[in-house]
């Protein structure tokens, strides 16, 4: 298959899985219980009629299933993806707001925890069965296993409480309001304690990732040709071994970004970090139904786009994908 | 069945599977005799608050003077259900939508292939908060939503083991002989191709302990059943003098999932000769 024939068909394939995760939400939406007006406006649908009244003809309520499904697409299409009664704001300019500070732990994390685990699966593959190997290895285990929030409250327990060395929530200091460059830098030392909790638990997908495609790459036929010729081992390492063994952790990059961000929602409780995450739950806990609709969306489709985008690096990395497909 | 039991005493001459299977039993052990153990109510408040560990209560006291140690045997219960029968759930879809899509191939393939992407792509706490949100918390939402939305991966394993094993000759010796394609399915290539996704579904149960504390934690989980994770709920307000109240219930969770994680890895390894060296 040729390139562009294989670009158009992925392309497509996105935009099909996006649709797809549009009904999945419009149909859980649906078939909550009650008037989906009162639900969807929420506390102020209670005392307001006017309200669910202006609700149910934005959205076609009164209108056959189907049709509904178009108009919500139709709305969605115009960038208009509801408002908050409860921030008085459209749900878009919310979630814009509240973006950059999430992507700020999720896009660190992720690239440090990509970093670092792989190069830790390669250390612990070079000598399998090491000491080296088995510490790792049981380590990884350990933090595959620990839940992010409670990390976290161990965090701030030990580097916030005891130690006092990082504080212990928040963006910024609250008691003195930096400006300029400081303003940043006091953002980036509050940031330090949620983007490690985060880094740690997403080490241990990446470390065994690398660590079981670098032993399965150990079994292959040129590997056993290559030691057999007796040619230098560190040399068989650098040039096949990694370079393969690095392909699988680069695929799921962009499946684990989306995971990250979801996973804030929990960091970002603990550390009382103004987030999307954090902006959710509260919906969440105020039944702000619009705002938890459009988070949905935005980190659905976000997934979905950096699977894309990843599945075209991946291609022009790995030149047999280029050939086969 | 038989080759399952082979394997399992092969799993505990594995390290980690020895460990894990150890750890585990000694949970469902405690949860299970939890009615019987001298221990206090789990809502027993006569005590004094903010009790650190003694004699008395070995694990302190939480802000409402309930015993700690009480409190996370009895949350093991909630932890363990849940775990298990939502990891029931989702091996059960998984099996058979894996199943079909492997043997039928085709059109039926292409569709559940397709189902199964789509789920792969959308994050499974994401889309439990928001269900739980919906429809309100209730333990049997809870287990069904995070059976619902964990499948994917138990499928896809499944559909490969199946494509591979409809291919060998015993299948096709009772193909010749006649059988139907639901016998072939249930009596020939399942028993043989299941097993990576029993591995699998060991590992779900870790994944569905730690959704429902997660949910819990953020006080989402059913309000009234023991668990961890709501435990370390209420104990954060309070983490500048009481560090005991959030350490030892996640401790129990860390201890509870490593346990299933070593299982479901050794479990793994143990089928797959060709990663023997761990």
């Amino acid at each position: 298959m040729a390139l562009s024939t294989y670009l158009a068909k992925r392309f497509l394939q996105s935009i099909l899985i996006v649709f797809a995760i549009l009904l999945i939400n419009f149909i859980i939406i649906n078939s909550a219980p009650g008037d989906p007006a009162r639900f969807m406006g929420g506390e102020v649908a209670l005392s307001s009629p006017q309200y669910v009244q202006a609700i149910r003809e934005r959205w076609g309520l009164d209108k056959p299933v189907y049709e509904r499904f178009f108009i919500y697409i139709y709305n969605l299409l115009h960038g208009d993806l509801g408002y908050s009664y409860r921030y008085l704001q459209p749900v878009s300019t919310l979630i814009l707001e509240r973006l950059p500070t999430t992507l700020l732990l999720t896009i660190t994390s992720t690239i440090l925890a990509f970093l670092i685990g792989t190069f830790l699966g390669l250390k612990a593959v070079q000598k399998v069965g090491s000491k080296r190997d088995v510490f790792l290895t049981t380590l990884m285990f350990v933090f595959w296993s620990i839940p992010a929030f409670w990390l976290g409250i161990i965090l701030i327990m030990i580097f916030g409480v005891q130690l006092k060395w990082f504080p212990i929530s928040g963006l910024v200091s609250v008691r003195e309001i930096k400006t300029g460059i400081w303003y940043y830098l006091d953002i980036l030392y509050h940031s330090v304690l949620p983007i490690t909790t985060l880094t740690l638990i997403t080490i241990p997908v990446y470390y065994k990732l690398t660590r079981d495609t670098a032993l399965q790459q150990l079994t292959e036929d040129y590997v056993t040709t290559f030691r057999a010729v007796g040619l230098d081992e560190s040399r068989l390492f650098r040039r096949h071994v990694f370079r393969n063994a690095i392909l699988p952790p680069i695929t799921i990059f962009g499946l684990q970004l989306g995971y990250a961000i979801a996973g804030a929602a929990l960091i970002e409780t603990v550390f009382g970090w103004p987030g999307m995450g954090r902006l959710l739950l509260d919906s969440i806990y105020t039944r702000d139904y619009p705002v938890i609709m459009g988070i949905y969306l935005i980190i659905s489709i976000s997934v979905v786009l950096s699977n894309l985008i990843v599945d075209l690096v991946y291609m022009l990395l790995d030149p047999r994908i280029r050939v086969s497909r | 069945m038989r080759r399952l039991l082979s394997q399992f005493k092969q799993l505990l001459k594995d390290k980690y599977g020895l460990t894990g299977t150890i750890i585990f039993a000694f949970m469902v052990a405690i949860a299970l005799l939890a009615p019987y153990l001298p221990i206090p109510d789990p809502n027993d408040i006569s005590a004094k608050a903010f009790l650190p560990p003694s004699p008395k209560h070995p694990l302190g006291t939480d802000h409402l003077g309930r015993d700690l140690l009480s409190r996370i045997i009895w949350g093991a219960r909630t932890s363990l259900a849940v775990g298990i029968i939502a990891a029931g759930i989702s091996a059960l879809v998984g099996i058979m939508l894996g199943a079909l899509a492997g043997y039928f191939g085709g059109i039926v393939d292409d569709v559940i292939s397709r189902i199964i992407e789509i789920f792969l792509m959308m994050p499974t706490f994401f889309l439990v908060l928001f269900i739980v949100a919906v429809f309100g918390s209730n333990m049997a939402y809870i287990m069904i939503v995070i059976g619902l939305t964990t499948w994917p991966t138990t499928a896809r394993i499944t559909r490969a083991q199946v494509l591979s094993v409809r291919e060998m000759t015993f299948v096709e010796a009772a193909r010749a002989v006649g059988a139907g394609s639901r016998r072939i399915l249930f009596k020939h290539v399942l028993p043989n191709a299941i097993h990576p996704a029993i591995a699998n579904m060991v590992l779900l149960i870790g994944q569905a302990i730690m959704i429902e504390a997660a949910l819990s934690y953020l006080g989402l989980g059913d309000p009234n059943f023991p668990s961890w994770g709501r435990i370390i709920y209420e104990g954060q307000p309070y983490i500048l003098t009481a560090w005991w109240i959030p350490l030892f219930p996640g401790i129990a969770l860390v201890l509870t999932v490593l346990s299933v994680n070593f299982i479901g890895d050794a479990f793994l390894r143990v089928m797959t000769p060709r990663f023997k060296t761990l």
